[in-house]
């Protein structure tokens, strides 16, 4: 769980975007260049209280666009990383054990017993993101990210859709905690398995495709600021060229970023054969994969536009 | 200064009309009609969408429509036909991202939209285009004789039916399941001789003896069934082979949940292209990848890269891995050799379907498929669908049978 209080650089009461528009300069504001599509999916998640499914390949933004939407909106982010095995009480809420242990001493050493009423309570209770999600006080709703729900198994999945139906959690020792403020549910998946209808059809849904270079382009400008204009838009045109090569692993934004940075930081004035050669590694993250592009000319793929 | 001017720029595309409340339900009614899931929820699901967000342009409209009514990438070419079809008269020809061939966009009814291929049920699911059966109507009928024609095809090998017998099959396939022995998950269940503690109910009972827990409450993980990771050779002499055991396990319960690879002289990973089309289409997406199959089967290889790009990373461990192919090697068996050792060390089962067994007494002597036998549970045909038993049974038996385990002293 990462609780990331509200940041000094969203606007003050940033939860008020009036529209589409000023959401998406909003995002812009915190380095997140939305496309009209996704800003409004955003929106609309924001507004009608709707979780919203992300999907798209890796590296394309998914996660980002949900931390972006926090930091715009200058609300608390609330993380859950799923994996296979993850279980309520590492998504919801655990006891703490050890201080109900030390209670129940604490007790005996003065001859008084501990029952149910007093060693379960809210003292007692650790949030996980998704109670805090529920219990989040406000003024704004928090943003609650679910990223990579298809590694979660069924289960889990099943769990989550109930709990975002009713943006409620029953502690069955507490009762039923209801949301004050919902939080703004984002859930990404890369779409290693399909989820199941029911949530699917309880969210919005938008999927991320991979930018054209132009945008890309503008992505790395944003994340390499110091790199050259003319070293991004190399790079975006070249990252698409090798995604156009029957690849393992196509490079995403997250590869055309940290080419950039290598080439940058090695102080290429040129972008030719050598200098790719030296920096491959960022891009392709397979010796196949840079097989493949030498054998489909290495000098072709980074020539000009 | 003058801000929503600019703001309308921003939002892009051409104007919209004052009725539009009337046209999005229209909308949301073709796109029903179109086959898109698209119920009374989503279409009112939209229409607050439209309220929210107050589109003025035909784009912003359609982005609007796309997060509420839409919720997988391969909708998207059907509701694009749909959105120009419904405000056809309203696209600019740039911001129309559908298929280039859609019908023509003005005035156009929603109903020239084709019917899903799969929607008709039965075999459609397994065409690439839709055919006869699924150009008519769109709710599954039952066709007459159809039991009798799968029985009597279930006697012929794969490799003698024709594209359409073999879709023909797909009724009796959905009836078989796909089972793989379980494994233990992570999640747990109370269990008196089990490994971890019940920290939750441990200290319940521990307040009757003042916080000195004397019974542990024990944890046992829960039984899941193992992943099925699939390996097949698409070379051209297994490629009608390919084609039925890739359309059994497209059609069978539980055999969605496998990973799926295809090779012949490099790997292809086809899940995620399986979540999206039809076997059919997937199989020529595959072979169109791997043109090169006339160059014979990298078996070996294909293993090795396998093994180190997926299995080893996870996918292999504590799987049950179904190998489909002749195991006719243009490589060096020695290599197939040790990536068979490499992948049984990770491997819960190996199964290896090989049509070539279907002639009794078949043995391999030489090559590929020798190299690879030892490391092998259960060697099976699955050369016709009277055969598929078998091959179930094989991936289904909780208990490893290697002859290179079972030899060695
Ligand atoms: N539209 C975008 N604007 C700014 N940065 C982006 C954009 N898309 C991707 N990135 C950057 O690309 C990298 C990968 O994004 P991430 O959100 O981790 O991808 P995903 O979650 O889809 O795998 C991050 O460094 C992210 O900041
Ligand atoms: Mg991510």
């Amino acid at each position: 769980m990462t609780a990331v209080p509200p940041g000094g650089t969203g606007p003050p009461g940033g939860s008020d975007v009036p529209d589409v528009d000023a959401l998406r300069a909003a995002l812009d504001g915190v380095g997140y260049l939305a496309d009209d599509a996704l800003a409004t999916a955003l929106f609309l998640a924001l507004r009608m209280g709707q979780p919203l499914l992300l999907e798209g390949e890796p590296g394309v933004g998914k996660t980002r666009a949900a931390t972006a939407l926090a930091e715009a909106l200058g609300t608390t982010l609330l993380r859950l990383q799923c994996y296979e095995g993850l279980t309520a009480g590492e998504a919801l809420y655990e006891w703490n054990y050890p201080r109900q242990l030390l209670s129940i001493r604490l007790a005996e050493s003065r001859g008084v017993e501990l029952g149910d009423a007093d060693l379960f309570t809210e003292d007692y209770l650790l949030a996980r993101p998704l109670l805090a999600a529920i219990t989040h006080p406000g003024p704004g709703p928090a943003v609650l990210l679910i990223d990579e729900i298809d590694r979660a198994d069924d289960e889990f999945e099943a769990f989550l859709f109930e709990m975002l139906a009713e943006s409620a959690v029953t502690i069955p020792e507490l009762g039923t905690r209801r949301a004050v403020v919902p939080p703004v549910a984002v859930l990404t998946s890369n779409r290693t398995r399909d989820l199941h209808d029911a949530l699917k059809r309880r969210c919005l849904y938008h999927w991320i495709g991979y930018p054209d270079p132009r945008r890309v382009e503008e992505i790395i400008r944003r994340r390499v600021p110091g790199a050259a204009d003319w070293l991004a838009a190399r790079v975006a045109d070249a990252v698409q060229r090798f995604r156009g090569l029957d690849l393992l692993k196509p490079p995403g934004v997250a590869e055309a970023i940290s080419w950039t940075t290598a080439l940058h930081v090695l102080g290429v004035t040129e972008l030719d054969v050598p200098a790719a050669e030296r920096t491959l590694g960022a891009v392709l993250k397979y010796a196949e994969d840079s097989d493949a592009a030498r054998a489909a000319g290495l000098a072709t793929l980074i020539s000009r536009a | 200064m003058p801000e929503p001017a600019s703001r309308r720029s921003r939002e892009g595309g051409s104007r919209l009309p004052g009725d539009l409340p009337a046209l999005v339900a229209r909308f949301a009614a073709a796109c029903h009609d179109a086959g898109l899931p698209v119920g009374p929820d989503r279409a009112e699901r939209l229409a607050r969408a439209v309220v929210t967000v107050a589109p003025r342009t035909t784009q912003r409209l359609r982005h609007c429509a796309l997060a509420t009514l839409v919720s997988d990438p391969a909708q998207i070419p059907v509701f694009d036909q749909v959105f120009a079809a419904v405000f056809g008269g309203l696209v600019d020809a740039a911001e129309s991202r559908g298929d280039p061939n859609a019908p023509p966009l003005a005035g156009a009814p929603p109903a020239t939209v084709a019917p899903r291929a799969g929607e008709a049920g039965g075999a459609g699911v397994l065409q690439a285009e839709p055919g006869p059966a699924a150009a008519g109507a769109g709710t599954a009928v039952p066709v007459p004789g159809v039991a009798s024609a799968a029985e009597r095809l279930a006697g012929r090998d794969f490799d003698e039916l024709s594209a359409e017998e073999l879709l023909a099959l797909a009724a009796a396939m959905r009836r078989f399941r796909v089972a793989t022995p379980p494994r233990r998950s992570r999640r747990t269940r109370t269990a008196p001789h089990g490994r971890r503690t019940d920290l939750r109910s441990t200290l319940r009972t521990a307040r009757r003896t003042a916080g000195d827990p004397v019974e542990m409450i024990r944890l046992a993980p829960r039984r899941r069934p193992r992943r099925l990771v699939v390996l097949c050779d698409i070379s051209g002499s297994m490629e009608p082979h390919a084609r039925a055991l890739l359309q059994l396990l497209y059609c069978a319960g539980g055999g969605a949940g496998a990973e799926v690879f295809t090779f012949a002289t490099r790997l292809t990973r086809l899940t995620p292209a399986l979540a999206h089309g039809t076997p059919a289409d997937v199989l020529h997406r595959a072979t169109r990848l791997a043109p090169d199959w006339s160059g014979g089967t990298r078996i070996g290889e294909a293993l090795k890269r396998f093994l180190d790009s997926y299995g080893a990373r996870g996918m292999a461990r504590g799987a049950v891995v179904l190998i489909i192919s002749d195991g006719w090697e243009t490589g060096d068996p020695a290599l197939l050799g040790e990536q068979m050792a490499r992948l049984s060390r990770l491997a819960h089962r190996i199964v290896w379907a090989n049509p070539r067994t279907r002639q009794p007494g078949y043995r391999p002597l030489v090559g590929g498929m020798a190299a690879a036998w030892p490391h092998c549970d259960a060697v099976v045909s699955a050369h016709r669908l009277a055969a598929i038993d078998d091959l179930l049974a094989a991936l289904a038996d909780p208990v490893p049978q290697r002859t290179a385990r079972t030899t060695v002293r």
